[in-house]
């Protein structure tokens, strides 16, 4: 195969894989908490949003003030308001779901429909225009020599993965949040904070997946087109259970899922299949591993119980 | 304690509405233009061209409402008994005083709007234009004082003369009277606790609609914020916002408005109730499929992925099966629901062999679904012969390994060594798809068309047989389907039915002697005789109304079918009962003897069946424009469902009436698109993702409003304990 053509895939497949790899990251903190965040869906909307508008409506400030500004440093301001807009709904989710002990799964679900109405509105507000914002000239830079350009969040995304692993699995933070997330009652008998846990836990999934969204919203696009995570955040929840809650197996996962969707991208334009059906492999194979064909995924324990003290 | 706190804030809020906020409106126009009128007979025109209205008697509404809500506030601090009586008088004051209040609003502007209406139609007469009926019109005119001013118009229309705009659009009533009827509602209702046989019923009803009542004030109120910001006071003519009172009216008016229009069309119309009915089938369908996981313990996110399949099945059996209606149409309901089953017994079946999450694996399966869809309606699939090759090797092994799988002694065998035959399953599957994906000699590009799918890049089917057809209900019930027709309603037979159902229900509570039953029916069929002839010297026997075209066909009365099914098997079945056990307390009801294998590939399977009945609305029903299957399918019904049966507290009863809630909201949102420039019908989303918020997050409610017995009970041995 060409080396440009094997170039581009690979490109691709990295591209895909990167939101997938944060949330999926951020999905690892929360369930190793022991919290189940199926509001991931919803934060990378959240996120791509956030990062959108704010760099758009400072970029139309800033350009009217000065037509000639250099506002290089824009787009990571908006990385950085995704991230505490991410931050934020993730605390809403630990709200719900740790403070008043709601089901973790209705109270993301109830985020998760929130990210197709609020974002609606929000664009309403501010463009008259229900599905996208307006588009910005300052998107995140690319880095790389040429013909091999990615966002600075892919090289963020795969670098995060032996940080995770560092602290979740080296540092007395990681193992109380294990803790908290195999046995609260034993970790709470020891003097952790079970809820204190909890919530950075969330909020760190919260963080990533609004970095997330970003990258689809400014790092991939110039603009938010309304439901642009199209089921990424719970593709990330399957990829971090077929990677057994571990870093380097999410790692592993999101490659294969991220591979998988560009292959399909790729196929869109041959002959070979119809992309629909590639498209849907993942899914049936994240299947079979639940069902333990495919080595069996052993959750954290108390993953999806409300902590009562 | 909670209902004195929430009654002394109400009256308080109700006075300050009163001063502030507007009582009625006598116009209101599209773009958010109001002209309003305020106690005691203030003024304010934001359209800039509405004449002021001379409504008499408004100061002494003032009056009696401020007396009345002083009364109120003042008993919340007295003992039961007088507090209960003050209570009841003063509310009872207050809904008279506002229902007659409102009523003289509308009287007036009706006959403000009919002078008008007549002088136009005189006019017209005096020199006819030349494609004016003249006699006709004269009839017209005979009648307008008698007729609805709409069906005047329509008849004027009919008789060539074209009335386009009237002063007085869309008179109601203003948030300061919504809140006074409301204190008034409350209070007396609280009030009838000063019968104490009365009492412990209301406190059964508190306890049940507690939480979703509470729940949708709050989600109000959040979405007022997001109201109030997105939506400009409308403003026409050369109106100027002169003092921030007119201001703060002008938002006041905007909130109650778009409130007002979310649910006026649904409930004040028979059209907008229709549509509201069409909003509210497939809810009912997809709460229930929830609803009926949740009773059994398990989490069905997957009534995305059952409609579609669900749709999918219909459409074949309606374009296919062959014979007449009463045979087909059966047989695609059937297969709609046969559909929908094997998409949720997938999981189920996972989840009971080999524990997988039903939540993930509905999830995957909605992904999986969808795909099916685009791929079944998309044209032209390009295939590689090799691929199609391994694909069709695939499925015949698929279809040999369920056919071996059927058979028992084979099955035992697997069951002893199950990851030894998957490997060996694997290892066959990947060597015969290189053996078969080995390049041949004339391999070239398979195109491919689904037999269904309609020729053209629109990714839809064929249309439907038309003995696949389900009726539509007002095409049933004898109204012409096409255009606007004017229907006469018995709305007294309807109230009469009502009153029937209440009376059934709450007489043997009241009165101790009606405790055989055919005393009770006797009973119950007198009050509703009375109800009946009330209504009827009323005019309420035939009143004339116009009904719109809508989609709204028997699959409503499928879903409440289902509904009276689904609470048939799980309370009056042993097999509901143990489903429900499996659900409260899996380990128990398994030590009772309960299979919870069983038990969860059979709940998921009827509750894949329900979302899969959906398929009756929108393929079978043409609800998307016409028979046959779209890629439009609407999916988002099923995760809408969680929040239906949420509200519905999983019950088919509360889940009946949550939907109709829903489609009321929704129906209510294509209103809010028309009528307001800010707003559009995504509020409505946002509101039902609040109520599902606030519901999930209930803890943070007082202990009084979530769980008052439990409460009580804590409570109980130290007097002294803390007050909500």
């Amino acid at each position: 195969m060409d080396t440009i053509v094997l170039l581009t895939l690979i490109g691709s497949a990295l591209r895909a894989t990167t939101p997938l790899l944060l949330a999926a990251l951020g999905g690892l903190f929360s369930e190793r908490a022991g919290v189940v965040n199926i509001a991931l869906e919803g934060i990378i909307l959240f996120g791509g949003l956030a990062a959108a508008i704010s760099v758009q409506q400072m970029e139309v400030r800033l350009l009217a003030a000065n037509p000639n500004a250099n506002l290089a440093y824009l787009p990571w301001l908006g990385l950085i308001f995704a991230a505490i807009i991410g931050g934020f709904v993730g605390w809403i989710h630990a709200v719900i779901s740790i403070r008043y002990k709601a089901d973790q799964i209705i109270s993301a679900t109830a985020i998760n429909l929130m990210a197709i109405g609020m974002p609606a509105l929000i664009l309403t507000g501010l463009y008259q225009n229900t599905t996208t914002s307006q588009p910005i000239q300052h998107r995140l830079p690319l880095w790389g020599v040429s013909g091999f350009q990615l966002s600075p969040l892919v090289y963020f995304a795969f670098l995060l993965v032996p940080v995770v692993y560092f602290v979740v699995f080296k540092t007395p933070f990681g193992l109380r949040l294990r803790a908290v997330g195999e046995h609260p009652e034993a970790a709470d008998s020891v003097g952790i904070n079970v809820r204190r846990m909890r919530y950075y836990g969330v909020i760190i999934s919260g963080v990533l997946a609004g970095l997330a969204g970003a990258f689809l919203s400014i790092g991939n696009l110039n603009q938010y087109v309304a439901n642009m995570s199209g089921g990424r955040g719970f593709i990330a929840l399957a990829a971090l259970i077929f990677g057994k809650w571990h870093p380097v197996g999410v790692l592993g996962a999101t490659l294969l899922f991220g591979a998988f969707q560009a292959a399909a991208t790729l196929l869109g334009g041959s002959n070979l299949l119809p992309p629909t059906i590639v498209e849907s492999i993942p899914f049936i194979l994240t299947m079979l591993v639940l069902a333990g064909f495919i080595g069996r995924a052993v959750a954290p324990k108390a993953v999806g119980k409300p902590f009562d003290k | 304690m909670i209902e004195r706190i929430a009654l002394a804030t109400l009256a308080v809020l109700s006075m300050l509405g009163i001063w502030l906020a507007p009582w009625a409106a006598v116009a209101r126009q599209t773009g958010a233009r109001s002209a309003v009128i305020l106690l005691p007979g203030r003024f304010i025109d934001f359209t800039g061209r509405t004449d002021p209205l001379l409504i008499p008697g408004l100061t002494v509404v003032m009056i009696l409402c401020l007396i009345a809500l002083l009364v109120i506030l003042l008993a919340s601090f007295l003992k039961e008994k007088w507090r209960t009586l003050g209570w009841l008088l003063a509310g009872v004051v207050l809904l008279v005083t506002t229902v007659t209040s409102l009523n003289t609003v509308q009287q007036k502007v009706r006959q403000a709007k009919l002078d008008i209406v007549q002088t136009l139609i005189k006019e017209e007469l005096a020199a006819p234009g030349n494609r004016t009926d003249v006699t006709a019109l004269s009839d017209v005119l005979a009648r307008t004082s008698e007729r609805s001013i709409e069906l005047s118009i329509l008849e004027a229309r009919q008789a060539g003369f074209t009335i386009r705009r009237l002063a007085y659009d869309n008179p109601g009533s203003g948030l300061a009277a919504f809140l006074t009827f409301i204190t008034g509602l409350l209070a007396s209702f609280f009030g009838l606790g000063f019968f104490s046989k009365i009492k412990t019923f209301l406190n059964r009803i508190v306890r049940v609609i507690a939480v979703p009542a509470v729940s949708i004030m709050l989600s109000l109120i959040v979405a007022a914020v997001v109201i109030l910001l997105l939506q400009p006071t409308g403003i026409g003519g050369d109106f100027v916002i002169s003092s921030p009172f007119v201001r703060l009216v002008g938002r006041l008016e905007i909130l109650w408005r778009a409130y007002l229009t979310l649910f006026s069309d649904s409930l004040g119309t028979l059209s907008g109730f229709a549509e509201s009915l069409k909003f509210a089938t497939p809810l009912i369908l997809t709460g229930l499929a929830v609803a009926f996981g949740f009773q059994a313990g398990l989490f069905n996110i997957g009534a995305p992925g059952q409609m579609v399949l669900g749709a999918v099945f219909a459409m074949l059996a309606g374009l296919y099966m062959p014979g007449p209606r009463f045979v087909v149409v059966p047989v695609a309901i059937l297969s709609a629901a046969l559909g929908g089953g094997l998409w949720g017994a997938i999981p189920g079946w996972l989840k009971a062999r080999f524990g997988a999450n039903e939540v993930i694996n509905t999830i995957l399966l909605n992904y999986v679904a969808a795909s099916i869809l685009l791929f079944s309606l998309s044209s032209s699939l390009a295939f590689a012969s090799a691929a199609l090759r391994i694909l069709q090797f695939l499925g015949i092994l698929a279809l040999i390994i369920v056919i071996l799988g059927l058979i028992p002694p084979l099955r035992l065998r697997v069951a002893k060594a199950p990851r030894l035959v998957f490997a060996v399953i694997g290892v066959i599957a990947l060597v015969g798809m290189v053996v078969v994906g080995l390049p041949r000699s004339g391999d070239g590009t398979v195109v491919l068309n689904m037999p269904f799918k309609a020729p053209g890049s629109e990714p839809k089917s064929y249309p439907l047989q038309e003995t696949a057809h389900m009726a539509q209900l007002p095409a049933l019930l004898g109204v012409a389907g096409e255009g606007e027709a004017v229907v006469i309603l018995n709305l007294a037979l309807v109230w009469a039915l009502l009153a029937f159902g209440v009376a059934l229900w709450l007489l043997p509570k009241l009165i101790a002697r009606l405790k055989n039953r055919w005393q009770n029916l006797a009973a119950s069929a007198l009050v509703a005789a009375a109800v009946y002839a009330l209504a009827a010297i009323l005019g309420q026997a035939q009143v004339e109304t116009l009904l719109s075209p809508t989609k709204l066909n028997t699959s409503f009365i499928i879903a409440i079918l289902a509904a009276i099914c689904v609470y048939y098997f799980l309370w009056r079945t042993k097999w509901g009962y143990e489903l429900r056990a499996v659900g409260v307390s899996p380990k128990a009801a398994e030590y009772g003897g309960a299979n919870i294998a069983r038990n969860t590939i059979l709940t998921m399977t009827i509750s894949g069946a329900l979302a899969g009945l959906t398929a009756c609305h929108y393929v079978l029903g043409g609800a998307l424009e016409e028979y046959s299957l779209r890629q439009a399918l609407p999916t988002n019904d099923g995760f809408d469902g969680i929040a239906v049966a949420l509200l519905g507290g999983n019950t088919p009863l509360g889940v009946v009436l949550a939907a109709f809630l829903f489609g009321v909201l929704k129906n209510g949102g294509t209103i809010l698109n028309v009528t307001f420039t800010g707003l559009t019908r995504d509020v409505v989303s946002m509101i039902l993702a609040l109520v599902v918020l606030f519901i999930a997050a209930r803890g943070f409610l007082p202990e009084a409003i979530t769980n008052p017995l439990k409460r009580k009970l804590a409570s109980d041995p130290k007097p002294t304990g803390e007050d909500s």
